[in-house]
């Protein structure tokens, strides 16, 4: 065995650029596979926290019907008395706030925007003192300041302000229909502008006191929701249910954020699968390249396998020796890829790639508003280095076998 | 030791078949330093190439020591050669990237001997073949003749009782060409190997001490024939 090894590293250097070029097809193949993981995996890791920071928090309580009906944003469906069931929550060490989500129509008028005009909206009121230790708001500010309680004030996303032309101190009007039906309008002047890194909520964001809210729409206490913060190493499904059975006869349900986030879930996982797809064409790739070059390492070795073959060499060890050349390649491939790939994730962690010109205007699934920061995944590297010598040994088989069905005089004439 | 009987051996090229041996029996004792001559296409390297286990035969049998090689099994077959036989190539067939030493003790490798005993015998071997000090020269380094001498010195090694040499002078200059003859015949004579060489050469064949010559595939002349 020692002399096999010896024989192919040796057999290696023979034809030194035919290796590399190889090596570096290989090595390509691992970098870009390292590159596009470890972004990915930091796309999914910021998208998450994105999602819980800025959308969904780590769980939701709602009225059992609410759920199903969450596109009308009903106030009658509500959490009748939030504050007791906070309490109880706080009582257990977990930090939850409440929110009541509504919908209604922005009218903006010429003074301040320059001509009149008016749209649909939908406005989150929050409790301005316990919102921040569920959500993320205030650490956004971009100008202005946050809500304080019982103003008629507004807080703007950036990019939802950058549309409709707002600034800190415009005045803007809602209207909509209070808990009961009744017509409401209320006019709030924007204190603040946040910059929120979820593209989705920073694109439509309209925030308001919810004791404001609730006085104008009639609340009588309640709100839509309350939304609860966990820690992030905590097994949020069964943290759920520990809530669920502490709410129990409350008319009330408990929603984890992957429950809520089932469409993004999937997007991710299509995502996965995807560059699954592209991930197995360029092993695809490098595979044949390195068949290829076996093929030709092989055949321009026939008469030397048919000496091997003559003076007494197993065909078994004449297919390994091919082989330990084929993985020494592959090793090469290997440790390059790697390097490269450490290269390249040191770019992608610490600077990232700036898609803003791209995610401004379009949603692509992930909740994050500009640059794509990757994360270290020393998994997927030693995955990657073990995968380029496996599929190079692999795909050596093949060509050493078909070279081994010439009988050894035809070997020994082949020229 | 070595005894041929009635081998046949026909190839078929696209629909014509050629007859490449027909018929030919032969005996050849321990020791023996025989030339197989004749014009190309007679039939040397096929015969050469059967009585060295790496081809079949259509017809007849071949025995080695008793055992019947003609009805070897292919790893039977590679067994047999690993242990049994030496081959010298008309082109060397040396391995570029390994040096002289490392060329001959590839052979020890594959018997699974100790290191020291692969290092010694080799070691000794390339002495003998007038190789000392090139040890560690690769092939590109090495004149034809050094490099034929790698080659006999690879056949040599494992001390097999037969060694097959195809054509081993011709691509050699004649003067290097009778140094690698008188390099065989003495190692003919000191270690009692079988040589059976094949070659169309004149000056090669007066070396033997037996000449069989073919012709169309069979025995034209034997002069050891009794």
């Amino acid at each position: 065995m020692k002399f096999l090894i010896s024989l192919a590293f040796k057999n290696l250097t023979r034809y030194k650029r035919r290796t590399l070029i190889t090596a570096g097809a290989i090595a390509i193949g691992l970098m870009m596979y390292i590159f596009v993981d470890s972004m990915l995996m930091g796309a999914e890791i910021e998208s998450v926290r994105n999602l819980k920071w800025f959308e969904t928090a780590s769980a939701r309580i709602l009225n059992n019907d609410y759920w199903k009906n969450r596109f009308q944003r009903p106030l009658d469906i509500n959490i009748s008395e939030p504050d007791k069931i906070i309490d109880k929550l706080n009582k257990n060490g977990i930090k939850a706030t409440k929110r009541t989500v509504f919908s209604g129509d922005m009218i903006l008028n010429s003074q301040d925007f320059g001509e009149d005009g008016n749209m649909a909206v939908v406005v989150t009121a929050i409790d301005t003192e316990k919102d921040n230790d569920v959500f993320h708001f205030g650490d956004t500010l971009l100008e202005g300041r946050f809500l304080k309680p019982n103003e008629d004030a507004a807080l703007l996303g950036s990019w939802f302000a950058e549309d409709i032309g707002a600034k800190v101190g415009y005045w803007i009007t809602i209207v909509t229909r209070g808990n009961g039906g009744f017509y409401e309008a209320m006019d709030l002047e924007i204190v603040g502008i946040v910059n929120c890194p979820n593209p989705n909520v920073n694109r439509a964001l309209l925030m308001m006191p919810i004791d404001t809210a609730n006085e104008y729409l009639a609340m009588d206490g309640a709100s839509t929701e309350i939304n609860i913060k966990l820690p992030d190493s905590a097994d949020v499904e069964s943290e759920v249910h520990k809530i669920q059975s502490m709410l129990n006869g409350d008319g009330l349900t408990v929603m984890s954020w992957k429950a809520m986030a089932v469409d993004y879930l999937a997007m991710a996982e299509g995502k996965r699968g995807g560059t699954g797809i592209i991930m197995f064409l360029i092993f695809l790739i490098a595979a044949v390249g390195i068949s290829n070059t076996m093929l030709m390492a092989i055949f321009e070795r026939i008469r030397e396998l048919g000496m091997m073959r003559s003076l007494g060499m197993s065909d078994k060890k004449i297919r390994i020796a091919f082989m330990i050349e084929a993985a020494g390649i592959g090793l090469i491939g290997s440790v390059m890829g790697v390097i490269l790939g450490i290269l390249a994730d040191i770019f992608i962690v610490y600077v990232g790639i700036d898609y803003s010109f791209l995610l401004r205007d379009m949603d692509i699934g992930y909740r994050i508003q500009a640059i794509f920061r990757g994360v270290w995944n020393p998994g997927t590297m030693v995955a990657a280095f073990f995968a380029g010598i496996f599929i190079s040994t692999l795909v050596a088989y093949f060509p050493t076998k078909r070279a081994l069905r010439m009988d050894i005089p035809s070997c020994l004439r082949h020229q | 030791m070595i005894s041929v009987k009635d081998v046949k051996r026909v190839y078929q090229t696209g629909e014509t078949e050629v007859n490449a041996l027909r018929g030919v029996s032969l005996d050849i004792e321990q020791g023996e330093f025989m030339s197989i001559a004749g014009p190309s296409g007679s039939g040397k390297t096929t015969l050469l190439n059967l009585i060295g286990c790496i081809d079949k035969m259509d017809g007849g049998e071949i025995s080695i020591k008793g055992e019947a090689v003609s009805k070897m099994k292919k790893k039977e077959k590679t067994n047999f050669r690993r242990k049994n036989l030496g081959f010298i190539f008309q082109t060397y067939n040396l391995i570029p990237v390994l040096t002289a030493y490392e060329n001959v003790a590839f052979v020890l490798s594959l018997l699974n001997l100790p290191e020291t005993e692969i290092k010694e015998r080799t070691m000794a071997i390339l002495k003998e073949v007038g190789l000392e000090g090139m040890e560690n020269r690769r092939p590109g380094k090495l004149s034809g003749g050094q490099q034929q001498r790698v080659a006999i010195a690879r056949a040599l090694v494992k001390n097999p009782e037969i060694v097959l040499a195809d054509e081993p002078t011709a691509n050699l200059d004649s003067d290097t060409g009778k140094e690698i003859l008188e390099l065989m015949k003495q190692m003919n004579k000191k270690h009692k190997t079988t040589f059976i060489f094949s070659t169309h050469d004149k000056m090669v064949m007066n070396y033997a001490n037996r000449l069989v010559i073919l012709h169309d595939g069979q025995i034209q002349s034997d002069s050891g024939r009794k």
